[in-house]
Order: C-alpha cells, then structure tokens, then sequence
C-alpha cells in the first residue's frame, strides 16, 4: 500500500493540478521539489513509496535526477510526468528504470492507473 | 528578464501559461519527431509579455549571439488570435534541411537548394507552430484556424533593425522555449503576437483550465 509520494516538478502549477489528480481521501503524504535536485534531495531524505517527476526542469532536468534517484535506490518507484512525449524520450525514460510515463496534462484516470501500477510494483518488491 | 508589460498576467496565470506552453511544446516536439529522426531537446519555456514596437529591441538582446536571423510567421485565428513568430539563426535552414533529406531524395528534384532551404524552415515552421497553437487551443478549449506560414524575413539582422516586424501596439507573448535539435546544434525560438481582444480570453481560459482540475 503506497503511503507517501513526492511531486517534482518545476511549475507550482503543475503540482497543483497533480495533487487535484490524486484520489480523494487518498491518505498519501505528499512531498514537493522544484527542480530535480531539490528532488534528489527530497527523495533521499523522506524515501517516498512513488515519486512523480517531471523531465524539464531547470538546475537538475529530470533524466539526471531519475539517474541519480535510481542509482541510490535501484528499486526507486519512479513514475515520469510529462508534456515531452517524443518516442525517444519514452525510451530514454524507460532505460533509466522509470515504471511507467504519464503523458500531461494529468487526468484523475491517468494519476489513479500510475498509483495502481506503481502499488502493484510495490507489492512485488514487498513480498520478494 | 522582467516583463516590459508586467501588469497583463498575474503570476498565477504566468505559471498556468508556462505549463500550458511546457504541454503545447512537447506535442509539437513529438510532432516532429515523427516526421524526420530528430530529438528535440526542450528547456523551461519563459513567458515574458512585451508591446509590438519593443520586439527588436529583445530580440536583439535574447538572440545577441546570432547575427542574423530568419524569420517564419503564421497567423492563427479563434478566440486566440494572432500571429506566431519561429526565429531561427541563419545556418540553421541548412541544417534543418539535411536532417529532412537524409535518403537525398529532395536534391534529385529539380528545385533550387535556396529554395528547398526555405521551404524546409516553412515546413519546420508549419509542423511546429501548428503543434504548439493546436495544443494551446485543445487545453483552452478553443478552435483555431490558420493562414499558410511563410518566410517573412530573410538573413533579417536584428541589431541594424528599428522596425518591428509585428504591429507597435500589438502584444508580444514571448515564450523563449528553446528547440535544441539533437543531432544538429540548431535552436528556435518562438513567439506569439496576439492583441488586447484575445488576452482578455486568454486570461479567462487559463482559469477556466485551472478550474477544471477542481
């Protein structure tokens, strides 16, 4: 069961419209970053279940922080937001152990199907 | 930079805008995409808004390393009208054309390569304005049709220049997302040119766009 995910993205908008996606009563702590390495930061010191993270971004973009989340936790639950939806980029993102890509703008279906992928992801690593 | 007009958005809107812009831009790059083997690398779009007649004064000053420049324009009418702007360096149409004719199949025709050149920014232009304005107009709930792009200034140097290519009282929406083509060190720059009618709707549906998720 996820408990906590954590948003990045650098558009305060576009975290906003996520956490509107997110399921009502959904009971998860959300954390938030602005930019991938506030990102890393983030996801080093609170270890969220799920991490949303977008791909342009200032300061760190977010195939460096998928990088970098991933290469201190190779079993990181990372889910990419994102309006650069170019095949290779799908690929790239993939490559790097993200679980799944979320085409923006967001819809409550599309965040409600990447919390059911990224809990199902969860409960294989749990009962391994 | 800080806006030359920096009472027409709120910074709200702005973020809504830029996010807006962020969505319409990757459309248009996957466009792309699939029309030649490219991958367009996109940065962090910027809106700054600006009057018409100020136009090349910042180009100038955001485009300071590139000389000359050409210039597509396309105009787009709905509730959001106005004209969008593709600036690339000269160089680049060489570039881009390579990239669009890797079988050689465009220089066995029996077309002039300045003009296979210029068609190529045009088609570039077309795919890429047409992405990024459809975008816009489907997330805002808009329809929008467009006139032909065309070539409006060619080898245009923007520190001999006092003119604007847009109207004096027209508003400048610049949004300074970067195209970086990969294989190509290419870089464009967008902008829209749009009039005081369709900034009023442009507010209201940025709003309206944000309520939606309530």
């Amino acid at each position: 069961m996820l408990s906590s995910v954590l948003i990045v993205d650098d558009s305060p908008v576009a975290r906003m419209i996520m956490k509107k996606c997110l399921p009502a009563n959904h009971g998860l702590t959300v954390y938030e970053a602005g930019d991938g390495k506030q990102g890393v930061k983030q996801y080093l010191k609170q270890c969220p279940d799920l991490t949303f993270l977008d791909l342009t971004m200032p300061v760190m973009d977010g195939f460096q922080a998928l990088t970098e989340i991933k290469k201190n936790n190779p079993k990181a639950i990372v889910i990419v937001v994102t309006a650069d939806v170019q095949e290779k980029v799908l690929q790239r993102v993939a490559a790097l152990g993200a679980l799944h890509t979320v085409k923006k703008p967001p819809s409550k279906a599309t965040i409600l199907d990447a919390l059911q992928q990224a809990t199902a992801a969860l409960e294989i690593q749990e009962s391994s | 930079m800080s806006d030359i007009v920096p009472e027409l958005f709120t910074d709200e809107e702005k973020d809504i805008l830029q996010e807006v812009m962020n969505i319409a831009f990757g459309q248009a790059s996957a466009d792309l995409a699939e029309v030649i083997d490219i991958f367009v690398i996109l940065s962090v779009p910027e809106i700054h808004v600006l009057k018409g007649h100020q136009l090349p004064g910042y180009l100038c000053e955001e485009l300071q390393s590139s000389g000359t420049v050409n210039i597509i324009e396309q105009g787009f009418l709905g509730k959001f009208s106005g004209q969008a702007l593709l600036i690339f360096p000269t160089g680049a149409e060489k570039e881009l054309l390579t990239l669009f004719n890797q079988d050689q199949e465009l220089t066995t025709l029996d077309i002039d390569i300045d003009i296979l050149e210029q068609e190529t920014l045009v088609e570039v232009g077309n795919i890429l304005i047409g992405a990024c304005i459809g975008k816009i107009a489907e997330l805002l709930s808009d329809v929008v049709t467009y006139d032909p792009p065309r070539l409006i200034a060619k080898d245009y140097c923007l520190e001999d220049c006092q003119q604007s290519p847009v109207p004096a009282e027209s508003f400048a929406i610049s949004i300074r997302t970067v195209f970086r083509f990969d294989q190509q060190n290419v870089e464009g720059y967008l902008f829209l040119i749009t009039n005081q009618h369709s900034i009023d709707w442009l507010k209201k549906a940025l709003s309206t766009f944000l309520e939606s998720f309530e």
